[in-house]
């Protein structure tokens, strides 16, 4: 890391200790309009409607959600989750829109405000303000469920990248949408992506064509606005041959007292000698103090590596959220294919989180990395739970995983769940986990050099969760730092 | 005036009694080192003025600059001016030296109401500091004192004592784990940070021999929680000729 | 007991069982149970070598009170389905050791299962688990530690390393940490690999046939988890009966021509 970096981590986290408590803890007022409560035929109906898809696609929800009607809810050993009214939310909520808009200036000045309060990074606010000479990182701004900004989709469509809301790509290129959409997470996957298919109201299509490096890192900001709306993101993103792409997602929401639900599907694909590289920072609101409120979070999230030396990397930290139920996935078809997942979760009060990956070795020679930091506090219960999974076909398959714990608190649990299924006598998998805390010492340590105790812990928090931070985008590795401060505040002393 | 004047100084760790009335005064511009047979509670005296957790004052009063040190929490003495050199340095995994300094320096500036150091002028700073203890710069970019052989956890010291510039450097066993080359380097590195008129030495130390480059104006012996005996450089060789137990039962000092 | 039902591949413990072999001899009898006193010290030996189609299953229910040593030897290597299952519950500064091997081949399903929890502050466990698998056997590892939310400065290390000879074997493990307590002392490590291509290279380089290279390093693999048997005539049984396998293992190609 170049002594500039350095420098730069260390201003972040500065900044970070002057972050107050939930900063991004209100409501807009903006126009909405609801679907009907509850969820019936009717509701997908409705959706698929005002989304003005084509006939398949309606076929397609409907089916989805007529085998979800057939599937239990989930569950969990270690989550504990209180059963959730799927008829009293609402599923879809809209922005009223005056017109078509033209460009970011018709953009609702309320949804601007809403941007500039969650302290979208500097370089992509130059970008919404039109600056020359910004650093180029195209915004499809997700606000509740409809996509209303878009920007840089020239320089992207000169390139030929298709950077599209989902809709928008069911309408415009189907066939492309139709070949990919639940081909990695199919509709019976499991419970919420059936729900997903269902009633999903936006997300990001992206297509990258053969041997193009997308000209800048895609950048999507998530948020969940309208009370009791249930928020199911789609996203479907397909690198072609020898395409790169780097995929940025974050999100916030603001404070409600009413637990919202969050069950979004993210898809990616990579043909031959492509790469994708997906980093989330998951900041939603995670409760109060005492444990109410909060967002669950139920998300499938899984990659086709289906080209050979393919390669898709994702990178998360989750800060947010009451209940976070995530892994993202690799499924490593293609010879010589490549997985990675870099992984930090902070665990606050009584957040409870239960995520991992699962990186499926099917290819020839594929290969994967697990890194993942879980760090507890208060009350929470934080784990890590993975698969490695080599098939009998696929020689020499490599694989190292490495899951740390950090505790802090007595009052907290931290739980390491991996399987390890292999078949092939050429696999070479690694295993290692250690629990640890912070340690009086250093704490001591680092106050005697002049930290107050926070900031020392944040610190020393972001010492252990280096080797994933580093994995993010500069802008991301920022806020990341700051959240991990932020989302510890109050646990040690 | 007084730098540091401690008066009747009791402490304990948990039930047990460590510090008995201790009583020391250090002006600006001295060097003084405390000296003593194991046990003694030197190492308990220096984590006391560096409020550690767990040592608890029971009595006595510690005045710093001014201002009543044991009133302060552990960084807000670090930014008033005291400077603890670590026996055993802890290791930060994750964490490069200069991250942490420049942390905790602009921490120590914010709350002495002065400027934070940008990125460029903090660098200079770090950057001469290392030459004049020579330890490369990229033994800072590293993590906090890990994978640092003994030396150089002394050397990364007595560096953040450079960067950190503070009024009084207290100096818990800085010659312990050091070859002759590396025990004159460091010695070196305290005489040119430390050595100026507004600033003060405590020195802990069971040899004589880094007192060979840093040479004191006063020497103390500390035994069974009390300085027994007090005196000039003279004092340091009489005890490596004579040995702790002859002075210590002189001063009719008792456990 | 009686009324369970047969259990299911849903149920965590039976995930990579052998159901139909299970329900041959279901219901189970109760577990044994091992109860060590406070400060006591036990060693317990199991050395499953069933004969070839039968069901083994041995369940443990272990306690260990203050400040006592438990420690356990196991060969897992017969029958259909070799299954052994320990229940641990450690009090105050007690002590479980379990040294295990598991060496199948054939069709077989071998299994460990251990669950120990540290109740008590100061416990200390430790597991070593070796496994070598052949043919069509599968060798599962499923061990689970918890540490209770006042059991502090535990310190309990699972090392599970799994053989595979054949890329119709099957190696499962899932070595599993529950922490409720922060300052603890849990690390596990698990590998699964193939044997180490250079050394046998170099071994054949200084003239060693193939074959014998490989018993060598495999005798090496497993060697070590029967040191801690006191009583030498009991060592040399363990260590004799893993050969024995070893070599039926080594032997397996020479019949129908598929070699390692």
């Amino acid at each position: 890391m170049s002594e500039e970096v350095e420098i730069r981590d260390a201003e972040a986290r500065a900044a970070a200790a002057r972050v107050a408590d939930y900063e991004h803890g209100w409501s807009s007022e903006i126009e909405q309009e609801f679907a009907p409560k509850g969820l019936s035929e009717d509701t997908v109906r409705f959706i698929s409607a005002k989304k003005e898809e084509p006939e398949w696609m309606l076929e397609w929800r409907l089916k989805a959600y007529r085998y979800w009607l057939t599937m239990e809810t989930p569950d969990w050993a270690k989550l504990n989750i209180p059963p959730i009214d799927y008829q009293d939310a609402y599923y879809y909520a809209a922005p009223k829109q005056k017109d078509k808009l033209q460009s970011l200036d018709e953009v609702d000045p309320e949804i601007l405000r809403v941007y500039e309060k969650l302290g979208i990074p500097i370089e992509e606010q130059k970008v919404l303000a039109g600056v020359e000479g910004a650093r180029k990182v195209a915004v499809d701004a997700v606000f509740d469920s409809v996509s209303v900004a878009t920007t840089f989709r020239k320089e992207l469509e000169d390139a030929g990248v298709i950077f599209r809301s989902i809709s928008e790509a069911i309408r415009e290129f189907p066939e492309l949408v139709k070949k990919w959409l639940g081909k990695v997470v199919p509709m019976h996957d499991n419970y919420f992506a059936a729900l997903n298919c269902a009633v999903f109201s936006d997300g990001t299509f992206v297509y990258v064509p053969e041997g193009v490096r997308c000209p800048m890192e895609l950048s999507t900001y998530f948020r969940i606005n309208a009370e009791n709306t249930g928020q199911f993101e789609r996203t479907l993103i397909v690198a072609d041959k020898g395409a790169y792409v780097s995929y940025l997602e974050g999100c916030t929401a603001p404070q409600r007292d009413e637990n919202q639900l969050h069950a979004a599907v993210v898809e990616l694909v990579t043909l031959d000698d492509a790469e994708i590289k997906y980093s989330t920072v998951q900041n939603w609101y995670p409760g109060d103090a005492e444990g109410k409120g909060g967002i669950y979070n139920f998300v499938t999230k899984r990659a086709l590596c289906q080209g050979k030396n393919s390669k898709v990397s994702w990178t998360q930290v989750e800060t947010g959220s009451a209940i976070t139920w995530k892994y993202p996935s690799c499924v490593l078809n293609g010879e010589n294919s490549v997985g990675e997942f870099y992984s930090v979760a902070v665990t606050n009060n009584y957040q409870q989180a239960d995520t991992g990956t699962k990186m499926i070795h099917n290819g020839k020679g594929s290969r994967s990395t697990i890194i993942s930091k879980g760090i507890s506090a208060g009350r929470s219960d934080n784990t890590y739970r993975g698969l490695v999974r080599v098939a009998p076909q696929a020689e020499g398959v490599r694989n190292f995983t490495q899951c740390d714990s950090l505790l802090l608190g007595d009052q907290c649990g931290a739980h390491t769940v991996p399987y390890i299924e292999v078949r092939n006598p050429s696999a070479t998998i690694e295993h290692e986990a250690t629990t640890s805390k912070i340690s009086d010492d250093q704490l001591f340590y680092a106050m005697q050099r002049g930290l107050d105790q926070e900031s020392a812990v944040a610190l020393i928090v972001n010492g252990f969760a280096k080797e994933v931070l580093q994995q993010l985008p500069m802008e991301f590795a920022v806020e990341a730092q700051k959240l991990l401060g932020i989302s510890l505040e109050g646990s040690v002393g | 005036m007084s730098l540091l004047n401690i008066e009747n100084l009791s402490n304990a760790i948990g039930d047990k009694a460590i510090l008995k009335g201790l009583s020391l005064s250090i002006n600006a511009g001295e060097i003084h080192a405390i000296m003593g047979p194991n046990g003694a509670g030197k190492s308990t005296l220096a984590y006391t003025l560096g409020g550690r957790p767990g040592y608890d004052v029971t009595g006595g009063s510690v005045e710093f600059d001014g201002k009543d040190l044991l009133e302060l929490e552990p960084h807000e003495r670090a930014a008033a001016g005291l400077f603890l050199g670590f026996q055993y340095p802890v290791e930060i995994p994750g964490v490069s030296n200069l991250q942490f300094l420049r942390e905790s320096l602009n921490n120590q500036r914010k709350a002495r109401g002065q400027e934070a150091l940008s990125g460029g002028e903090f660098i200079r700073l770090a950057k001469e500091k290392a030459g004049l203890l020579s330890l490369d710069m990229e033994m800072l970019k590293r993590p906090v004192n890990v994978g640092f052989s003994g030396g150089e956890k002394k050397r990364n010291e007595m560096v953040q004592m450079g960067i950190l510039d503070p009024k009084l450097a207290i100096l818990d066993e800085t010659d312990s784990g050091l070859d002759i080359d590396a025990l004159r380097v460091v010695g070196h590195g305290i005489n040119s940070i430390m050595r100026k008129p507004d600033k003060a030495v405590l020195l802990i130390t069971h040899y004589q021999r880094l007192l060979d480059y840093v040479q004191p104006d006063f020497v103390h012996v500390l035994a069974a929680g009390r300085i027994v005996k007090s005196g000039g450089p003279e004092l340091a060789l009489e005890l490596e000729r004579e040995g702790y137990a002859h002075i210590v039962e002189a001063e009719g000092a008792s456990a | 007991m009686s009324a369970l039902p047969v259990p299911s591949r849903r149920q965590e413990d039976w995930r990579y069982s052998d159901i139909e072999a299970v329900a041959s001899v279901w219901p189970l009898p109760e577990p044994t149970a091992i109860t060590v006193g406070e400060g006591e010290e036990a060693a317990h030996l199991l050395l499953q070598d069933a004969a070839d189609g039968s069901v083994a299953v041995h369940d443990y229910v272990i306690d260990v009170a203050a400040g006592g040593n438990c420690i356990f030897h196991l060969l897992n290597i017969g029958g259909k389905l070799g299954r052994v299952t320990f229940r641990v519950t450690l009090g105050k500064g007690a002590h479980f050791g379990l040294h295990g091997a598991m060496i199948g081949g054939g069709t077989q399903t071998l299994e460990i299962i251990t669950s120990v929890t540290h109740a008590e502050p100061d416990g200390t466990s430790e597991q070593v688990i070796r496994s070598i698998l052949g043919e069509k056997a599968v060798g599962s590892y499923l061990g689970r530690i918890e540490v209770a939310r006042h059991a502090q400065k535990t310190d309990a290390s699972q090392s599970v390393k799994a053989m595979l000879l054949d890329r119709t074997a099957t190696a499962n493990a899932k070595p599993e940490l529950e922490i409720y307590a922060d300052d603890v002392k849990c690390a596990h490590g698990c590998a699964v690999g193939e044997l180490d291509k250079q050394a046998l290279f170099y071994m054949a380089s200084r003239g060693m046939e193939p074959r014998a290279a490989q018993s060598l390093l495999l005798r090496a693999f497993v060697a070590g988890v029967f040191d801690g048997i006191a009583d030498e005539e009991d060592r040399q049984r363990f260590e004799s009966a893993a050969l024995a396998k070893l070599d039926a293992l080594a032997h397996r190609g020479d019949a129908g021509g598929e070699g390692a």
